[in-house]
């Protein structure tokens, strides 16, 4: 009991915490790095008019499982942002599905007033491509709207 | 030179900005529970294979004719009567007649000058409606 503390409790004069006054910049930091760094969607939203649809549900696929095909009031399609002609959907699609190993999902976003024949020649080179899952995008429609028509 | 209203005050003038940080973070976590992605619904549907051709008896088929109008032509099978129905009442008439004949298969028919929308109008009461054998085809002639 002579030596106080049996000399083991010398203080130092460094601080013995991390520093973490610069702890939410450095978050803040890495949340802008992967905001920049992430990418979400390869195409750009077209100028369409969504249908709607009180059915409308959450397509059950990853993003990179969907492809969209637009088409436009006046039935130009367009897919990743490049302009095609109907009769190149199906040589188009057919190689993006089977490399997806048929998980592929084609969500057909057209405006709400496309001639349905566009629609149809649309479905029958999906069929051609052999492509399953189709879906056609549209907008969540709430009873209310739906009854002040 | 005693100078009025130099007095010094004991509290701060600053805002306090350590607690910033928290409430930048609650503002980040809040926006990203509540964003959405809206595009990415819609309405499901399986397309056929190609060459697939299933010959279905005239009994179990409820026909459903979309004019360019907007109205759609309701028509049971072989029976030569027609029903003039809006898109939104097909909800109703597929679920009696599911009820009555649990085979039904829904061809909707559309006309090919009809706006895209009325099939989705009909697709939607269909789904809302519970409807899975649904047929899509373009009307000819």
């Amino acid at each position: 009991m002579a030596i106080k503390g049996g000399g083991f409790s010398r203080k130092s004069k460094t601080s013995s915490e991390v520093p973490s006054s610069s702890m939410a910049d450095i978050a803040f930091l890495l949340l802008i790095f992967f905001m920049v760094s992430t990418v979400f969607q390869k195409d750009r939203d077209r100028p369409i008019e969504w249908p709607e649809a009180e059915a409308t549900q959450k397509i059950d696929e990853k993003i990179k499982n969907i492809l969209n095909i637009w088409v436009e009031r006046n039935g130009d399609v367009f897919i990743n942002d490049r302009p095609y002609a109907m009769t190149d959907i199906a040589a188009t699609i057919g190689p993006l599905y089977a490399a997806s190993d048929r998980a592929l999902v084609i969500s057909i976003r057209s405006d709400r007033e496309v001639r349905y024949s566009t629609i149809d020649l649309l479905q029958q080179q999906l069929v051609a491509a052999g492509v399953m899952r189709v879906v056609f995008a549209t907008e969540m429609e709430q009873r209310m709207t739906r009854e002040r028509r | 030179m005693a100078v009025m209203g130099n007095k010094k005050s004991k509290v701060s003038d600053e805002v306090p900005s350590s607690s910033m940080a928290d409430i930048a973070f609650l503002l980040l976590v809040f926006f990203l529970v509540t964003t959405t992605f809206p595009k990415d619904a819609g309405l499901a549907i399986v397309l056929p294979e190609q060459g697939e051709d299933v010959a279905v008896s005239q009994r179990n088929i409820l026909h459903i004719v979309i004019q360019p109008n907007g109205i759609v032509d309701v028509k049971r099978g072989e029976s030569p009567q027609v029903q003039q129905v809006r898109p939104e009442d097909v909800e109703s008439i597929w679920r009696q007649d599911v009820a009555a004949n649990e085979n039904l298969i829904a061809a909707v028919k559309t006309h090919p000058d009809a706006p895209y929308r009325f099939m989705v109008d009909v697709l939607d009461a269909l789904h809302t409606a519970g409807a899975e054998r649904i047929s899509l085809q373009i009307l000819e002639g």
